[in-house]
């Protein structure tokens, strides 16, 4: 799909949008527009690529100003706005791309377009109002169908931040692209380039390029891509395809922000930390994400994709979990929503996590046992794809981390970004900086993490710490260390890194902690691992249940076994006084009590 | 032109192709078994390599994979059993697993012994066209080996043409999108979508797998197809005591 933008007058805006690269830019000479280019100097358009066609606009004009403007300015198209005839046009064609505009409404005689057909490069659709030139407002797309000749046309009028997403909907073949102005503007004639990026990479599906972050083909450096059999490649091409443009609908941000607010209770508090600043020697941070609605980060992917779901016309919901969390997050948002859930958790996590399996089955989902190999996380989330494969029109599989072929990674990570958003803003108030000097987060498939460090990632003087679980030491055979004991290969649809033998079979994880009783991590984790831009620690068990019993006596929150890791990291650190280390509290100790209980003989 | 080319350029229809789990029931059978599988008359055999987590797979090769590994099977286990496969079977042999066991053994390591045991194509079900094009195919290529991509009824037309291009001896169709292991139901949807493969007029022969499970089956599917693949049903049958000389009674209860 081609984009034009049209409208432009100030010369340092016109750089800024050509800067853009879109395939053409209009400069409107009608002296009835706020946005007329007159006395523009033809130096200003020197500047433009050669690859973008530069557009005069023109109403009513007379042919020998136009070949006058079309010589002063060097325009390589023209698009006439006003009543002129096809032999007008005909004297222009050849010379350069001739776009005649017409406003559309619903009783538009397209039949009038037929005299025009071979006199003309392109159309132009616009809203039709009484006075000439854009008007700002939509029609209705579907009057489009009426057109049948075989000229591609550009569709104007009301295009904006909320609908660009729709137009991508658009299948008339001679659909040829977009025409952006008014609704992208600080006031008329000047452009707001941040909103025009944004439509830019909606259209082109263009993925804004971080150095950390997911390339085109879906891959951090080394890891990432879509490993996975022919018959899952139509569900996750599909969100492949939409994801990027649902996440940038205005309506969805809207839906998501509304729900992250009064549903789960967002933004989470950032608590400064004052008897853990007094004794580890600097100021400590906890980020809240235990206070969430269901006690954990992951709500916020949950309710990300349920909307993504509902969007995508899914009726049935498909999640795996380990600890029970993501499960409890999904069936909370499904009963939100009103749509059908099964959730598959291992079983031998069913009876560990006995509370959280009522909870799910409370709020209306259907648990179904994982029985194969070897019953926990890595073969609910194997049951689960197993379910999508024979179920995949009308199913959409909620991933819980941030694992799984692309685009999960990286649609999960958006959703979980939220927490560093916050965090920067949060920041501020109490330091004046919107960076710390540490971040720190658990990590069994990374998601909490993920946010965690999502807005950190580019601001490389803020170091980031990632703790994955030691289990009962990394050497003892009971271990859930990732980084520590994998390497690469693929695991779940994704290129990463993991445990497994030298025969490349996945090697079974342990840890006390369910949540991060994974043998692998996200594609995205593993490219900071290996780029060393985050630090990857493991805490064994006995660290992370001593820390969490610390958690609980210094400051009056009991944590999960997952959030202990991290907390148990403080332990090995050395700070400077003044250092400002904020530390991801991914979730509530509630769930685990049993747990601390039976080690602490309460 | 390797063994697949010559028998499908030889015998174009009623080609019956049977799957098994190397290391099931036990070390030490994947040629005998295969060898049988020859005498009563089978075409082609696909020879799976055990992996944990098979995620395209239902539970009677989920199981046949657990217990193989059990036994101790792996490639390079497998790669020994297969060093007499050519003094005994003549007929062209797939392996058939997930990536993952091929990415540690090395991509390259694993198609040059593959060839070296007479070996004629692979099947990769998590093996994605873009990277097998981008960075895998020339190791294929230079070994002789066929990669065989699979196609399910939610392939769009775009994506088989792509297939058909990069594929040099036949295409594996699902019956519908679903893991091994469950019984074909011929509805008008599946016969749409066969209807529509073969008037698309591809230029590789196709295979039918996938719910395949017994003579009524098999020959609705040749309907359609240049052979059918039967996978589940015989790991099943090599779970029963006295398999060996169940084989031959096995495979003429299919293709009488
Ligand atoms: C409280 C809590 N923290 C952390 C995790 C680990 O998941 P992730 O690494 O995706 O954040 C879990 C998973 O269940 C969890 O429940």
């Amino acid at each position: 799909m081609k984009i034009k933008v049209c409208g432009l007058k100030h010369p340092e805006n016109i750089e800024a949008v050509a800067a853009l690269q879109p395939d053409y830019v209009g400069f409107i000479f009608y002296d009835k527009t706020p946005r007329y280019a007159a006395g523009l100097s033809a130096d200003a358009l020197q500047a433009i690529p050669a690859s973008i066609r530069k557009t005069g606009v023109f109403v009513n004009e007379s042919a020998e100003n136009i070949d006058k403007l079309i010589a002063e300015y060097g325009f390589n198209a023209i698009q006439l706005h006003g009543d002129e005839s096809p032999a007008f046009c005909a004297a222009f064609k050849g010379r350069v791309t001739v776009i005649k505009a017409f406003g559309l409404n619903e009783d538009f005689d397209f039949e009038q377009l037929k005299d025009y057909a071979n006199n003309v490069d392109l159309f132009l659709f616009d809203t039709k109002t009484k006075i000439y030139g854009g008007s700002g407002k939509t029609f209705d797309w579907t009057i489009l169908d009426q057109y049948k000749l075989d000229v591609p046309f550009f569709l104007s009028g009301g295009i904006g931040p909320e609908n660009i997403a729709e137009v991508k909907n658009i299948t008339h073949p001679q659909f040829y692209g977009v025409d952006l102005n008014s609704r992208f503007e600080i006031e008329p004639g000047l452009k707001n380039i941040e909103k025009l990026k944004d439509a830019f990479n909606i259209v082109k599906n263009k993925i804004q390029q971080m150095k950390y972050g997911v390339n085109e083909q879906g891959y951090y450096g080394d890891f990432g891509g879509a490993y996975i059999p022919e018959m899952l490649y139509p569900n996750v091409e599909e969100l492949r395809q939409q994801y990027l443009n649902i996440l940038n609908d205005e309506g969805f941000k809207a839906e998501f922000d509304d729900l992250l607010k009064n549903y789960v209770g967002r933004p989470s508090p950032l608590y400064h930390a004052k008897r853990y600043s007094e004794k580890y020697g600097a100021n400590i941070f906890f980020k809240r994400e235990d206070l969430n609605h269901t006690g954990s980060h992951k709500i916020n992917n949950a309710i990300g994709q349920i909307l993504l779901a509902k969007r995508l016309g899914k009726k049935r919901i498909i999640a795996e979990t380990g600890a029970g969390q993501h499960g409890v997050a999904t069936a909370t948002v499904c009963a939100l929503m009103g749509i059908e859930c099964v959730v598959y958790m291992g079983e031998i996590d069913m009876a560990r996590q006995a509370p959280n399996v009522s909870r799910m089955k409370m709020l209306g989902a259907k648990v179904i046992p994982a029985t194969s190999g070897s019953k926990t996380l890595k073969d609910a989330t194997n049951e689960a794809l197993r379910d999508w494969i024979g179920n995949p029109v009308d199913t959409h599989y909620i991933i819980g981390s941030v694992v799984g072929p692309y685009p999960y990674p990286d649609m999960v990570a958006r959703f979980q970004s939220i927490i560093s958003a916050e965090t920067k803003k949060q920041l501020v108030e109490y330091t004046g900086s919107e960076l710390p000097q540490y971040v720190l987060a658990c990590v069994g498939g990374g998601s909490n993490a993920m946010g965690m460090f999502y807005h950190f990632l580019d601001d490389e003087s803020v170091k980031l710490v990632a703790v994955e679980a030691a289990g009962k030491g990394v050497n003892s055979g009971e271990s859930a260390a990732t980084t520590a004991l994998g390497n690469e290969g693929v695991l779940h649809g994704s290129r990463t890194i993991l445990m497994q033998t030298e025969d490349g079979q996945v090697v079974e994880p342990y840890s006390i902690s369910a949540g991060l009783d994974y043998p692998g991590i996200g594609p995205q984790h593993a490219h900071l691992f290996k780029s060393h831009r985050g630090e990857y620690v493991s805490i064994t068990d006995d660290e992370a249940l001593q820390a969490g019993l610390l958690c609980c006596q210094l400051e009056g929150i009991i944590p999960a076994i997952e959030t202990a890791h991290a907390l148990a990291q403080l332990e090995k650190m050395k700070f400077e006084a003044n250092d400002n280390v904020v530390i991801c509290i991914s979730g509530r100790g509630d769930k685990d009590l049993d747990t601390y209980i039976k080690y602490f003989n309460y | 032109m390797n063994r697949l080319n010559k028998l499908f350029a030889s015998k174009n229809n009623n080609l019956l192709s049977i799957y098994f789990t190397a290391g099931y029931p036990a070390l030490n059978t994947t040629v005998d078994i295969a060898e049988a599988l020859e005498k009563s008359g089978a075409d082609f055999l696909e020879i799976g390599f055990p992996y944990s987590d098979p995620v395209a797979d239902g539970p009677t090769i989920q199981h046949s994979s657990e217990v193989a590994l059990e036994n101790g099977m792996s490639l390079k286990v497998l790669f020994e059993e297969l060093t007499e496969l050519r003094s005994r079977v003549s007929i062209p042999i797939l392996l058939m697993g997930y990536f993952n066991p091929i990415a540690q053994y090395g991509i390259e390591r694993f198609c040059k012994k593959a060839a070296e045991v007479g070996v004629d194509g692979i099947i990769v079900p998590d093996l994605p066209i873009y990277e097998y094009e981008n960075m895998y195919s020339s190791y294929f290529i230079d070994n002789g080996l066929s990669n065989i991509f699979l196609v399910t009824p939610q392939t769009s037309e775009e994506r088989i043409r792509k297939i058909d291009e990069l594929s040099n001896s036949f295409i594996y169709l699902l019956s519908s999108s679903t893991i091994t292991g469950y019984n074909l139901k011929l509805s008008d949807s599946v016969e749409d979508y066969y209807k529509r493969i073969t008037a698309m007029k591809l230029k590789n022969p196709t295979v039918i797998g996938f719910g395949i499970t017994d003579s009524s089956s098999f020959a609705k599917a040749c309907n359609y197809a240049n052979g059918a693949i039967i996978g589940s049903r015989f790991v099943k049958l090599l779970g029963e005591d006295g398999y060996m000389d169940k084989i031959d009674g096995f495979i003429k209860g299919i293709r009488p």
